[in-house]
């Protein structure tokens, strides 16, 4: 109960300091939609003929989605290492609350901002036509797949953050999920790639966090896209919050 | 039952010893003051006291709760302020107390009236809602020792509050640590690097150099076991301060010489009587001598006794907003 609440408070203060930076918000919603206006403008006309893939708008949406996950942990794993400089860490840390819940807090938040962000880049995605195949449900089923996922992908950023206490670490981590994007579907479907891209692509699961993103907005139901891409959620937020234990293990030792 | 008990406490960082079997029995309600300069272990110490280092060895017990299998309990009891003020600058001051309060159970009306009151304490009312940003470096610290009594702790940590700090708001804070012991009987552990600070407001204190303590006492028993008034001889040829000390160790009454900082520091149970014979020996000695002074033994003496050489105090560069 008090690991629950200590999540709580700290999410709350999170997010209150999120409020508190638009500029810093604005850039994680900004920069993930100028790459999606640019992709979908330079390739988006030729997708259908290239590809076999009709709504490329919403082919990307998932893209964008990602990537402002990866942008809002890096700035979260720097908002650790600034409470960590400022002493504000040790101060959390000597209250009697759950070390563990006192980390959570700030992922917890990440995965409330990762949500707050799909919504609004799924909004801008229906401004320009993409549709939502699933509806109210599969953008319910989208969300909670997005929270998962920015607070798998933050407890990576974590884990940099209590390890190294460096705050060029911690922007370089925001960085790690660009490969993984690029080795994935991403841009294009499986079947046009090389062979070697293909066995990366296959083995990537940012490849099944896509796929199953994708089929909410432009196929409709398919339970074994969602199922893996939950699959490979839960597999990130293992090895994530594995690594963030670690880390925190390792800081108060 | 002591506040704060340690047998051998130490910790290494790989193969420097911080801090190096120390032993401590405070008691309950009592001003504790660690002195000791930058880099003698009193930060190390107080960190592993309130469980953000684990001991490479030793024991030690807070509050009756050992710090190592009771940790989370430790940390009920006690409130701590470290050196550099632990705080959020977005926050407001009374979103960070209420925060804390919150971290440490604290509800509803309670906790209300427990965060207006602290920032009544530390007269910060008029700023409770701005962001801490915006604060000085004197109100930082005063919101720092709020944060740290939130929960009513019985022990108080405070690792050099008053470091950095102008006079007025060092004032400030020697004031609200005075009446935290004398009012609600809370066990404080200060350290310092301040002699005037520990002889003002330490009632037991300990000084450590180079990880471990070398003397125990109040302030008054420590002064008093040097015993005798202190004549410093300041020799301006540094290549006859040698020569200046066994001259000096000759001169009826004299107990022992030291030297310091360019200076034939000389204890004799008469400063006033045996100056006269001090300055002629040198003077027969053919020995330039500059100033001299008589004092009664001060902490400084009895640190430079203990150590050998005197406190060098080292002040951070001076935050923007310092002043209180």
């Amino acid at each position: 109960m008090q690991s629950i609440a200590t999540v709580y408070f700290l999410t709350l203060r999170s997010l209150r300091e999120a409020v508190r930076n638009p500029a810093q918000e604005a850039g994680n919603v900004l920069i993930p939609l100028f790459f999606f206006a640019v992709t979908v403008g330079s390739i988006g006309s030729i997708a259908a003929d290239a590809f076999g893939i009709d709504n490329f708008t919403g082919f990307q949406v998932p893209v964008a989605i990602l990537a402002a996950a990866s942008s809002i942990s890096a700035s979260a794993g720097l908002g650790t290492i600034t409470d960590i400089q400022r002493g504000y860490f040790d101060k959390l840390l000597l209250t009697p609350a759950p070390r563990s819940a006192i980390v959570f807090g700030r992922i917890a938040a990440d995965g409330v901002r990762t949500v707050a962000i799909t919504a609004f880049i799924v909004g801008v995605g229906l401004i320009f036509g993409t549709g939502f195949d699933t509806g109210v449900p599969g953008l319910l089923v989208l969300l909670v797949g997005s929270f998962g996922f920015g607070m798998a992908y933050s407890g990576f950023n974590a884990a940099i953050a209590l390890r190294t206490g460096s705050p060029q670490a911690a922007a370089a981590g925001g960085l790690l999920l660009f490969p993984l994007i690029f080795l994935s579907t991403a841009f294009a479907p499986k079947d046009v790639f090389a062979d070697w891209l293909e066995v990366l692509a296959t083995i990537n699961p940012i490849t099944y966090v896509l796929e199953a993103q994708r089929s909410l907005i432009i196929e409709g139901w398919n339970g074994f896209d969602i199922l893996w891409g939950a699959t490979a959620t839960l597999g990130f937020s293992v090895a994530s919050f594995t690594l963030t234990f670690l880390a925190l293990r390792w800081r108060t030792s | 039952m002591s506040a704060i008990w340690a047998q051998g406490l130490t910790k290494h960082f790989d193969e420097v010893r911080a801090v190096d079997g120390i032993d401590l029995d405070i008691a309950p309600g009592t001003i504790f003051g660690f002195l000791g300069q930058n880099g003698s272990g009193k930060t190390t110490t107080i960190r592993m006291l309130t469980t953000l280092l684990r001991p490479t060895a030793g024991s030690a017990r807070v509050d009756g709760l050992d710090i190592r299998d009771d940790a989370r309990a430790v940390r009920r009891s006690i409130g701590v302020a470290l050196q550099e003020a632990g705080l959020d600058d977005v926050q407001t001051g009374r979103e960070l107390l209420t925060l804390q309060a919150r971290l440490f159970g604290m509800g509803g009306a309670r906790r209300r009236g427990r965060v207006d009151e602290l920032l009544a304490i530390v007269d910060l009312e008029d700023a409770a809602d701005r962001a801490i940003g915006t604060y000085s470096g004197g109100m930082k610290r005063r919101l720092d020792l709020a944060a740290a009594l939130v929960h009513r702790p019985d022990i108080l940590f405070l690792d050099e509050p008053t470091t950095g700090l102008d006079p007025i708001s060092r004032e400030a804070i020697w004031r609200y640590v005075t009446r935290l012991s004398a009012e609600d009987g809370i066990t404080v552990f200060l350290t310092t690097q301040y002699l005037e600070e520990a002889d003002r407001l330490a009632h037991d204190l300990a000084i450590i150099d180079e990880g471990r303590i070398i003397s125990r006492g109040s302030p008054a028993e420590m002064k008093a076991r040097i015993g005798t008034d202190v004549v410093t001889v300041q020799v301006p040829a540094a290549d006859a301060l040698d020569r200046a000390a066994e001259v000096v160790g000759d001169v009826a009454g004299v107990e022992r010489v030291q030297i310091a900082d360019g200076a034939a520091v000389v204890y004799v149970p008469d400063g006033a009587r045996a100056v006269a014979g001090i300055v002629l020996a040198l003077d027969d000695a053919g020995i330039e001598v500059g100033d001299v002074a008589i004092s009664r033994p001060s902490l400084d003496d009895v640190f430079l006794e203990a150590t050998g050489h005197h406190l060098q105090v080292e002040e951070p560069q001076p935050a923007e907003g310092g002043a209180a």
